[in-house]
Formats: structure tokens, C-alpha cells, sequence
């Protein structure tokens, strides 16, 4: 196997709250390839949107961060913003949660798609204007739109828009964080197959960040499933389905409620974050932490009893 | 809505305006005890006869609603009375007066709105930085300072420097000045006042400014252009900024309905003869008239300052002009 396009590596996040310090990322393990489309699952509060805003250096000031994001194998994180900022929009782009809103309402939508190509001197004048067009039509916008105002354009079109203007520097990587909540489900079925026709036919490596996993499985092939902020389940889609790794996954996606609710992130522990609430804790969960180990070649589990797990002896 | 519709309605409703005021202000004179005639200050000891001939010069002797329609026919021809005091059109008595001021409240909002707002960006941009709160307590502290007492300072520390009062040297024109030396003698009567209204009324739009950029700096589209890899000057000058404009708009113009109504004090520190010292001699000799023509001037100003606002909204902001 190749090197991974992005590979994150033993990631911690802390924020400096009024309240205390929360570690909200406890070493984030996760590799991404070109053409690859990787889905992080969990519920709210476990990291999720930290991690991909943590790989492009957009924490708030409160926020210290640790580890490695190798993009082709050089940490953009080794001299902070400086060293990030090359990268932002030319490597690694983003469509954001709020991504209605990603446009400033007083300048044209053509304007702020146009606007990065110039920066990082991608296109500039006719050119730039040209690949507006070009980009606006790819993801099903008329061209001239370009010179319109946020304001008149729909919420789904607002969000195509959005996945334009990521693409605008023709990025490796797209780090998409709930593209799709605020949509009407046929929107939404627009935008995921936008999404997956730019993976497969642009190469884009795509991070899709979502609790929704059926929208997981329209766009990538595999999935991070993450658990008070470390990934608990790497694997396929499939066998998250059909072989889950960890009695997390197994009970996120069989869609079962799970009693208890996951730890305070002000706290730290010796043990598995999720043995409270899981039915099949032994001792050992409780005072040791177990590490991502390989279940299969592509499957890996953070679960003591990983392999009865996914065998369904336990 | 359309372009047109915005205009029509905001013409429409500054003309309400001002003819409410101008009904409010007719009613609150004749609702105030007594009339022109026993409140005459010339006239403390007259006779009845003189009295009642007065009624019937001011036209005080007829019904009121004659006498409202008389006021608002004279109104619709611009013709606002004549003083009491000097029988002269209440027009010419202030006209001068508010063509004194207005140069002064510009250049006391231009200097105001330049230090508040250079103040309040910074604070935004470096917001939680000595940058932040240190120049915006001390704006903030000038700001609840008396007015008067910043311009008694003023004519402290600039007395020897600039004129203290008047509106220009009286002695210049034995010189025979050219016309740069005339508008320099004016600017420097203007100094001292305008800076008066600046020091006053900084602070406020420094505070204004700030909370209208941190709202925007919030925003998720300011998220995105930090992810577009958009430094941090740049994000305040093309996001933040221009999407906080309308507020500070808003709010700035009007303070300048404000500060025209309200330059009384001002223009009593430095003896500057405009609007607001006029009105206040004419509160001291009861000349009803030129109050009564006073008023409407402010409320008219205040009024016009609102639909500049409205106007300059159809440039900032294309959610209105679509």
C-alpha cells in the first residue's frame, strides 16, 4: 500500500475552558488516500468536528493541540499557523457545518469562490472568472449566478455553492462537516452524490464528518467511529454493519439506544472510555486503556475483546 | 422588494414624521399655561387693551382650529413666523445660526467617527490584548464626561493656542484677508468645539464598532475565510468589516440628529452663535415663535439624518437593494 495523502497521527486537543481544562482529542488515529472517502461517526461532543478543524489549524486560541497532521508525509503542523496556512484551500478544503452561512452576504457568490483562487494565485482575472463558471456548473449551478448575492440563492444551492468554492484551489483533501443536516432529503441526495461523483471523478480524498450514518455509507467506503475523543472502530462500511469490531460500533450501528452517557471530557481515566456503558466489561477494561489493534487487514478495533466481538461470540 | 418601494417608503415615512412633529408642536404651545400675550417678556406691565391687541396681531384671539390651519399654511409655504423679539422671519433668525453649526457638528462627527472607529476595529481585531481594553476605557472614559466640562478643559489647555470663542476673528477683516486666510480663521474657531464633540462622542462609537465586528467575526463565514487561508487583517477588512457596517450606519447617524439638537452646551462653553445658543436666547426671552420654528429645524435635521441612513443601507447592504 502506498503512503496515505493525509494521515493523522496521535492528535490531542485541549481547550482552556473558564470551567477547567477539557481534553477533547485523546490520540486521533486516522489515514486518508487519494479517491478515498472516510466518514468519522459518533455522537455529539466526541471530537468529531475538533478533529477537521484541528487538521487545519482553525481552533480557537483556547485550544492547545498535540501530534502530527501529515499531508504526503510533512506535518503542516509544525510551525503553526504560518506552515498551515500555505496549505489551507490549496491542500486541504472545507465545507462547514453552518455552510448556509458560508458566504459573507454583502459580496457576490462568484466573488468569494474567486476570492482564494487569487490569494494563492491559482487564477486570477478572466482566468479566475472562467473557473467560477466551470465550477458553479460542476456542481449543477448556472454559471451566471456567479455575479448573484448569497441572499438569492436556496439553502441546498447555498451549500453546492459552498462545495464550489472548496474546490476553487483544487484541493487533495475535502474536510466536510455535516454538509448535509440542514437539507430537505432530496437536497441532500444531491449534495452526497455531488460529493461522491467528485471523489471518484477529481481523486478527492473526502473526510466526511457526520452522526448520520446512512450518509455515510452514500459517500465513503469506510468509516472512523469515534468515541469520547479516539477513534474506537476503523473498518469498511460493511463490516461496521456486519462484523463491528467494538460493542460501540455494533450498538451505534445496529441503532439501538445506549444507556449512560459518554464520560465528561474534563476527567481522565485509566480504563476503556466506553466500559461504563458497556455490557460486556471485564476488569481489564476498567484499568486499562485498550489500544487501535489490526482485527483483519483492513479492520482495526480499540476493544480488549475485539476479536470475540466481531467473531459474535460475545 | 424592489428599489423603488424601499425609496417611496422611506420618503413616506420621514414626511409623517415631520408632520407629526410639526402638529405636536403646535398643540404643546397653546397646551402650555398662558399665551404669547401674558408670557410676553416686554410685557409684564401692559394693559389689557395693549394685551388683547397682541392676541390679535399673533392671531391668539381666534379659534384654535383657524389658528392651526393659518400654522400649517404658513408651513407648507416655508414660512415658520416671525420672532417676537425682533419681528424678523423666524426663517432668517435661524438660518444663520444652524448654518454656523452644521460645518461644526460635521467636523466633530469626522473626527469622533475616525478616532471611535479606528479605536473599535482595533479592539475587535486584537480583541482580550492590551490593545483592546486599553484605548477603549480611555474613550470610554471620556465619553461619560460631561460635555461642558470636556470643552472647559479644552479652552484649558488650547487657551493661548486657538480661539476660545466667536466663530471668526472679528479684527480680520481690516486686513483684507485672502479667502484661505478667511477659511483658516474659521477652521481654528471650529477647532476647539468640534474637538469637544469628537472627545465626547468617540468612546461610544468605539464601543459601537467593537460589538459590531465581534458579532461578525463570529459568524461561520468568517470561519471559512480563515480556512481559505485569509490572514487576519484581511478577514476584518472583507468580512468583518463591511458586514458591520449597517449597524454602526444606524447608530451613527443617529447620534447626528443628536449632537445637532443637543449642541447647546457646546456651543455655550465656546460662545459659538449657532442653533443651540440661538434657541437657548430665545428660551430666555420667550420668543415662542422661533422656538416653535426651532424645534421643527431639529426635528427636520434629526428626520433627514434617519433617511440618509435609509439611502446609504441601498449601498451596503444588497439584501435591500434586490
Amino acid at each position: 500500500m502506498s503512503a496515505p495523502l493525509l494521515e493523522v497521527r496521535d492528535l490531542h486537543v485541549w481547550f482552556d475552558l473558564p470551567q477547567g481544562r477539557v481534553h477533547a482529542l485523546r490520540g486521533l488515529d486516522v489515514t486518508v488516500g487519494a479517491g478515498e472517502g472516510l466518514g468519522l461517526v459518533g455522537e455529539s461532543g466526541c471530537g468529531k468536528t475538533t478533529a477537521i478543524l484541528a487538521m487545519m489549524g482553525l481552533l480557537p486560541p483556547s485550544a492547545t493541540v498535540a501530534g502530527q497532521v501529515l499531508l504526503n508525509g510533512e506535518n503542516i503542523l509544525a510551525k503553526g499557523e504560518a506552515s498551515v496556512r500555505r496549505h489551507r484551500w490549496t491542500d486541504l478544503a472545507m465545507v462547514f457545518q453552518g455552510a448556509m452561512n458560508a458566504f459573507s452576504p454583502v459580496a457576490t457568490v462568484g466573488a468569494q469562490i474567486a476570492e482564494p483562487m487569487r490569494l494563492h494565485r491559482v487564477a486570477e482575472g478572466k482566468q479566475a472568472t472562467a473557473r467560477v463558471r466551470e465550477l458553479l456548473e460542476l456542481v449543477g449551478i448556472h454559471p451566471d449566478k456567479a455575479s448573484r448575492y448569497p441572499h438569492e440563492f436556496s439553502g441546498g444551492m447555498r451549500q453546492r455553492a459552498a462545495i464550489a468554492m472548496a474546490l476553487a484551489c483544487e484541493p487533495k483533501v475535502l474536510l466536510a462537516d455535516e454538509p448535509t443536516t440542514a437539507l430537505d432529503v432530496i437536497v441532500q441526495a444531491q449534495v452526497l452524490d455531488l460529493l461522491d461523483r467528485l471523489r471518484t471523478e477529481l481523486g478527492l480524498a473526502v473526510v466526511l464528518v457526520t452522526h448520520d450514518l446512512p450518509v455515510v455509507g452514500r459517500v465513503c467506503g469506510r468509516a472512523a467511529v469515534m468515541y469520547a475523543g479516539r477513534v474506537a472502530e476503523n473498518a469498511d462500511i460493511g463490516d461496521l454493519h456486519l462484523r463491528p469490531g467494538h460493542p460501540y460500533s455494533r450498538a451505534l450501528f445496529s441503532g439501538g439506544a445506549i444507556p449512560g452517557a459518554p464520560p465528561r471530557l474534563d476527567e481522565e481515566w485509566p480504563g476503556c472510555a466506553f466500559a461504563p456503558r458497556c455490557e460486556h466489561a471485564r476488569d481489564r477494561c476498567h484499568t486499562e486503556a485498550p489500544r487501535l489493534v489490526p482485527l483483519g487487514a483492513r479492520q482495526s478495533s480499540a476493544c480488549h475483546l475485539a476479536a470475540s466481538i466481531a467473531g459474535g461470540t460475545a | 422588494m424592489n428599489r423603488g418601494g424601499y425609496l417611496v417608503r422611506r420618503l413616506a415615512s420621514a414626511l409623517a414624521t415631520v408632520a407629526a412633529a410639526a402638529v405636536i408642536n403646535f398643540v404643546l404651545f397653546r397646551a402650555a399655561p398662558g399665551d404669547a400675550a401674558t408670557q410676553y417678556q416686554m410685557c409684564r406691565t401692559c394693559s389689557a387693551e395693549f394685551r388683547d391687541y397682541l392676541r390679535a396681531e399673533l392671531g391668539l384671539d381666534r379659534p384654535l382650529l383657524e389658528q392651526f390651519w393659518l400654522y400649517v399654511s404658513a408651513l407648507l409655504r416655508g414660512d415658520l413666523g416671525h420672532s417676537f423679539q425682533t419681528r424678523r422671519p423666524v426663517w432668517d433668525e435661524l438660518a444663520g445660526p444652524l448654518a454656523n453649526t452644521l460645518p461644526m457638528v460635521g467636523l466633530g462627527l469626522a473626527f469622533g467617527l475616525a478616532l471611535g472607529l479606528v479605536i473599535g476595529v482595533v479592539a475587535a481585531w486584537r480583541r482580550g490584548t492590551a490593545a483592546d481594553w486599553a484605548p477603549l476605557s480611555a474613550s470610554m472614559f471620556l465619553s461619560v464626561l460631561p460635555i461642558q466640562w470636556i470643552g472647559l478643559m479644552l479652552l484649558l489647555l488650547f487657551g493661548g493656542m486657538l480661539p476660545t470663542g466667536g466663530i471668526s476673528d472679528p479684527y480680520l477683516r481690516f486686513s483684507d484677508p485672502s479667502w484661505w486666510q478667511v477659511l483658516g480663521d474659521r477652521l481654528e474657531h471650529l477647532a476647539l468645539p468640534s474637538l469637544a464633540i469628537g472627545l465626547a462622542w468617540c468612546g461610544s462609537w468605539a464601543l459601537i464598532a467593537r460589538s459590531a465586528l465581534v458579532g461578525a467575526l463570529g459568524e461561520d463565514y468568517i470561519l471559512t475565510a480563515r480556512a481559505k487561508g485569509l490572514t487576519s487583517w484581511r478577514i476584518v477588512r472583507r468580512y468583518a468589516l463591511p458586514n458591520s457596517l449597517l449597524p454602526i450606519t444606524t447608530l451613527i447617524f443617529l447620534t447626528f440628529g443628536y449632537i445637532v439638537a443637543g449642541s447647546l452646551l457646546v456651543e455655550t462653553v465656546f460662545s459659538y452663535p449657532g442653533i443651540g445658543l440661538a434657541l437657548y436666547q430665545a428660551v430666555q426671552n420667550r420668543d415662542y415663535a422661533v422656538l416653535q420654528g426651532g424645534f421643527l429645524l431639529l426635528t427636520a435635521a434629526i428626520v433627514v439624518a434617519n433617511l440618509l441612513a435609509d439611502l446609504l443601507y441601498l449601498k451596503l447592504d444588497p439584501r435591500i437593494r434586490t
